[in-house]
This record gives C-alpha cells, sequence and structure tokens, in this order.
C-alpha cells in the first residue's frame, strides 16, 4: 500500500450561515455541497455561493450529469439540478445510518459511517446490488477513473483511501493533518479531491496522486 | 457524519428534543444513545439521560475518545445540576485533558467551568477560583462565557466582593444576548436580582433594616463595632475577636450589642445564651463567670459593666454598635440557605457542603419538611430536597452542543 500526507491545495469558507459540511459534489462547473437544510454550488475559481438550493441535506450527495442526489434522514432524494425541484426519493441502505454519496456506473454508491461499509445501489428503486466492508468509518464516497476512493474519520483523524472495490482491501492512503475531518468527498476528474471539512464548514481541495 | 444523526442533532440545536427524538428513538449505536441522553436532559428526565449517555460513552469505541470524553462532560453536568456532588471528578479531569488533546476547547472550557461550579457549591472558593483561572477565556463560544462569568460572580459574591460580582455579571449579560439561549438569560437576571435582594439585617439602636450586598461590604470599613453573626466574630475595622467555638459568650455579646446603649436583664441574658427559662442561682453563678470570660475576650473592643438590672456594653474609640444578622433567623438556616438555591439536593450532598453528618442533616431536613419549609421527593437514595426557589448562582443545564457532531 502507498502512503503519503494529502497536499491540500485550496480552501473554500467558511461560509456565512454554513455551520457544517455534509456531503460534497463537482458538477463539472461548481463544487456543491450539503449544509443541513441547503445545497450550496461554490465557482471553485472565486470560492464564492453561487446557487442555494432549499432542501433537507444532512449527509452525501452526488451529481449523474442531470440530477443531484442528496442523503436526508433516511432516505436519498434525487433532485432536478436545473430547477432544484425533488423529483422523487428512496430509502437509504444504512435507514440513516448513510454519510456518503457517489455516481458512478448508473448505480449510486453509499457510504455507511459506522457498519464501515460502501453500498452499491440501485438508483431507481434503491435495491443494495452489493455491498464493500472498509475498515475504517466511511465518510465521503467518489469513482475516478475506474479508482474508488472514501473518506475516513475516526477520533479527529482522517485520510482518503483507494480500496480494491472487489476486496476492500486498501490500495493507497492520502493522511490529513491531525484534527481535519473529511465529510464528503469527490473527484473534479482530474486531479484534485473536493473534501468537506466537517463541522469547520469548509471545503478543501486535495491534489489527487498522478499515476505514471 | 450520518445523515438521521445530522438530522437528529440539528433539531435539537433548534430546540426540537422531541423531534430529535423521533429520529434516534429506536436506534441503539452509540451517537443515537448521546443525542437521546441529551434530548431527554432537555426534556428534564435527569435520571434517563444520565443511564443513556453513560451507555453512550461506553458503546462509542476505542477510537472514539473525543466522543465518549464529551458524553462524560454531559453526564457530570447532569450530576452537577442533580445536586450529585460525589460525581467521581476524576473523570472529568481525565475527559477534559482528551478534549483538551484533541483541540475541542470550547467543550474542554466547558468541562472546566463544571468543575469550577462543582466547586463553589462545595464553598471551596479558593480551589474554584483557581479552576477558573486555569481556562482558557477565547475564543468561547457566547454560552460557555455566560457560565464562566457567571461563576465568577458566583465566587464574588460569596466573597463579598459586590464590585467584582457585578462586573461579572454585565459581562455575563452581554454575551448572554449574543448567545440567545432564554434559559442562561433568566440565570443571569436571576444572579443580579441576589446583589439587589437583602442578604442581612442591621440592627443598631434596637432598630433594624434590611442589607443589600454592596452595603454589607461597606461595612468592613465602618468605624462601628461590628458583631458578626455570621462569621460569629465582633470587630472594629482591622481588629477581629473570633468567637465561633464559644457559642455562648457570643449570644452574651450580641444580646448586648443589640440593646446598646441600653443594658441588658440578666433574666434575658440568661434566657439567651442558656435556654433558661426558670433561672436559679446556679445560673446566676455561671452568668458571672460567662461575662468575666467575654469581658476578657472583648477587653480590645470594648468594656462589659455592670448595672442595676444586668450588663451593658461600652464600645472603645467608637460610638456605634451594630450587628448583623441574617434575614431570616430560625434553627437550620445554612440547611436552608442551600436549598435555596432552587435546586434538587440529596441529603447526602447536603452533609457534603456542610461538612457535617448525614444523619444531622437528616434530622434537620425531617424537622424543616414538618414546618413546610422544605419539600423532597423520590424514595430511597433518590430521594431530593428542595426549598422554594430563590435566585442562585449558576444551575442550569447547557449541555455541549458540539458533543452531537463527530
Amino acid at each position: 500500500m502507498k502512503r503519503s500526507a494529502a497536499e491540500i491545495v485550496r480552501e473554500y469558507g467558511p461560509f456565512a450561515g454554513v455551520e457544517a459540511v455534509h456531503g460534497v459534489t463537482y458538477d463539472g462547473r461548481h463544487v456543491w455541497f450539503a449544509s443541513g437544510d441547503k445545497l450550496n454550488a461554490v465557482d471553485p475559481d472565486d470560492g464564492k455561493i453561487a446557487r442555494s438550493i432549499d432542501v433537507a441535506a444532512h449527509a452525501g450527495t452526488a451529481f449523474d450529469g442531470r440530477h443531484l442526489f442528496q442523503i436526508a434522514e433516511d432516505r436519498i432524494q434525487k433532485i432536478d439540478a436545473a430547477t432544484g425541484k425533488v423529483l422523487g426519493t428512496i430509502p437509504s441502505p444504512g435507514g440513516g445510518g448513510d454519510s456518503g454519496l457517489a455516481w458512478a456506473e448508473g448505480s449510486l454508491w453509499v457510504g455507511q459511517y459506522r457498519e464501515r461499509k460502501i453500498h452499491q445501489v440501485d438508483p431507481e428503486t434503491g435495491k443494495v446490488l452489493r455491498t464493500i466492508e472498509s475498515k475504517r468509518f466511511v465518510t465521503g464516497v467518489t469513482w475516478v477513473d475506474g479508482e474508488l476512493w472514501h473518506g475516513t474519520w475516526e477520533n479527529e483523524e482522517s485520510d482518503l483511501r483507494r480500496i480494491d472495490p472487489e476486496t476492500g482491501k486498501v490500495l493507497e492512503q492520502l493522511d490529513l493533518p491531525a484534527g481535519t475531518g473529511v465529510s464528503g468527498l469527490e473527484s473534479d476528474g482530474g486531479d484534485r479531491f473536493f473534501c468537506g471539512g466537517g463541522d469547520r464548514g469548509n471545503v478543501r481541495a486535495v491534489r489527487r496522486p498522478r499515476r505514471s | 457524519m450520518e445523515s438521521l444523526i445530522t438530522a437528529a442533532a440539528r433539531a435539537l440545536e433548534a430546540g426540537d428534543p422531541l423531534g430529535a427524538l423521533n429520529r434516534v428513538a429506536l436506534r441503539n449505536d452509540a451517537p443515537s444513545l448521546a443525542l437521546r441522553g441529551i434530548a431527554m436532559a432537555q426534556l428534564g428526565d435527569l435520571a434517563k439521560a444520565k443511564s443513556l449517555l453513560r451507555s453512550a460513552a461506553r458503546a462509542f469505541g476505542p477510537r472514539e475518545a473525543v466522543a465518549r470524553a464529551r458524553c462524560i462532560v454531559a453526564e457530570a453536568e447532569i450530576a452537577l445540576v442533580s445536586r450529585d456532588l460525589s460525581w467521581p471528578v476524576k473523570a472529568l479531569a481525565a475527559a477534559r485533558a482528551t478534549l483538551d488533546k484533541h483541540g475541542d476547547l470550547a467543550n474542554a472550557a466547558h468541562a472546566g467551568h463544571i468543575e469550577a461550579r462543582r466547586l463553589l457549591l462545595l464553598g471551596r472558593l479558593d480551589e474554584a477560583e483557581h479552576a477558573l483561572a486555569g481556562l482558557i477565556t477565547s475564543p468561547l463560544p457566547a454560552a460557555s462565557q455566560v457560565v464562566r462569568e457567571l461563576v465568577g460572580a458566583g465566587i464574588a459574591i460569596r466573597r463579598l466582593r459586590t464590585k467584582d460580582a457585578r462586573a461579572a455579571l454585565d459581562r455575563a449579560a452581554h454575551a448572554v444576548r449574543l448567545a440567545g439561549i432564554p434559559a442562561l438569560a433568566a440565570e443571569v437576571e436571576g444572579a443580579n436580582l441576589v446583589l439587589d435582594t437583602p442578604a442581612a439585617r442591621l440592627i443598631a439602636r434596637g432598630r433594624e433594616h434590611p442589607l443589600l450586598l454592596g452595603e454589607i461590604e461597606a461595612l468592613a470599613t465602618s468605624k462601628a463595632l461590628v458583631v458578626d453573626t455570621f462569621h460569629h466574630t465582633i470587630r472594629r475595622q482591622g481588629v477581629v475577636v473570633s468567637l465561633g467555638t464559644r457559642p455562648v459568650l457570643f449570644a452574651l455579646a450580641r444580646q448586648l450589642a443589640q440593646a446598646w446603649p441600653a443594658d441588658v436583664s440578666r433574666e434575658a441574658l440568661m434566657a439567651a445564651a442558656f435556654h433558661a427559662r426558670h433561672a436559679d442561682e446556679s445560673h446566676r453563678a455561671r452568668l458571672r463567670v460567662e461575662i468575666g470570660r467575654l469581658r476578657a475576650k472583648l477587653r480590645p473592643l470594648a468594656d462589659v459593666n455592670a448595672t442595676k438590672q444586668g450588663f451593658a456594653l461600652t464600645p472603645r474609640k467608637t460610638r456605634e454598635v451594630l450587628v448583623l444578622a441574617r434575614p431570616v433567623e430560625e434553627k437550620h438556616a445554612t440547611v436552608l440557605a442551600l436549598l435555596c438555591d432552587g435546586e434538587p439536593w440529596s441529603s447526602s450532598a447536603l452533609a457534603l457542603a456542610l461538612r457535617t453528618s448525614a444523619r444531622t442533616v437528616q434530622r434537620a431536613l425531617d424537622e424543616l419538611a414538618r414546618s413546610n419549609k422544605v419539600q423532597s421527593f423520590g424514595h430511597g437514595r433518590a430521594r431530593r430536597w428542595m426549598a422554594p426557589p430563590v435566585p442562585g448562582f449558576p444551575t442550569g443545564l447547557l449541555l455541549p452542543t458540539p458533543l452531537l457532531k463527530t
């Protein structure tokens, strides 16, 4: 396993009226983050909130190209990114113990925090297709270039780890500085991860290691 | 971290404990137990809250030391409010160290405030002051600032430093506006009331009037001869005669001071000092002996002269004699004074605070209960005693809200 210190390239926030960041996603232009009763779109260039949607937003956030998916209480809401309208909901696999959310390959991937699990879920029905076990509490989840990454946070220690989607084995680990939490994780498809900072109420950009 | 936990925590913060319970009522994982505990505390079921928080502390794993420490702090606060003063302080100190180490300074300070409040309640003022001085002052959430100032004011009030108390309460009032918590605002108001409520009676030349705390403080620089029934001393500025261990002599001195410049009959003196209803010759002999002893003790401050009827006081170097007495004098006044903070006390906590035996306290409580001056609820070891609420020092519950976030 490769292990190194995470390189934080930029910090966004804290933002006025935002107490905590619960989930993060990226739509190609804006970084979206969940702040309890709102989804907020941040322009990653100027760091300002460009737009907000009033919707219950208690944990992970994902984007499938057209819709935002947002966990609230024990369900996953499907939201029209253009209008902010909730189009439908499915039950979340952790029954409310859910944390991170990602979209990839036609499925939703849901991190179940204390159970240390990642579920692959059918976005239409909420059916669990399969479950991957992790070693630590799972916060954010993201896929990039066929790699499955998730954030962890236990006792004020956090890291980003790439795991084998078949076995759950840790392949690579980026340690965040002590006391830096990760809540919510999303790749921009390039060399950046966006990580939610939990109750610090901020979002950090972390460099993704280059493949040689 | 977890969706429902976030939702429940938000409900709690918004002052909706029932909404929080709705979301986690059926869950038994560690954060849910902690949330349920805090919700129950806010709903007033402190016993249930305590057991839930204890379960939560156990359920958090070894890698979740911070969350566990926060549960311990919350449990300590519940113990303090329930007047369960025998609560293990070591666990609280360890929790505070853990929070400190992990940079949770607000909750670490909260733990320190709980410790200082406990010491204040126990009357260990030096230690309370020391504990408070060792804590960080900023940046703290406004609510924590309020608690800090209230503890400081409580210490100053007990020390008769009115100016310090007022300054602390002014700062508390400022911070409470930022905190916006009604219960806390009520506590600050209540504490202010203490400064504006008579704390003693002044008896001079047979007349009496109520004294505010500030006026009592001013007496310290008065040129008068002061018979202080709080401390069982007789003093004139820096000259102090302590009769704390001589109750008979003090009772005599007080009778003489109250009547001054008139004299007091032998019968009245014997009744007051010996509780003698029908004085006989042996009482008269004893009075002569005790007056002789009092004369010797009071020599630097006053003389005791025989009159036709009995005896009279002649103060030295002053023309004023004052008696400082409690606002209401009755048996078991110290027990009542503690109960007057409006919180439920166990008899063992009262014994601890009064440094006396549980049996003595129990007898006092039984007597007071018969005259309807105190009331009790609960049975056996869970029995608690209360007096009609009177403003006191910090008593309310202010569970650490960041407890809910991991």
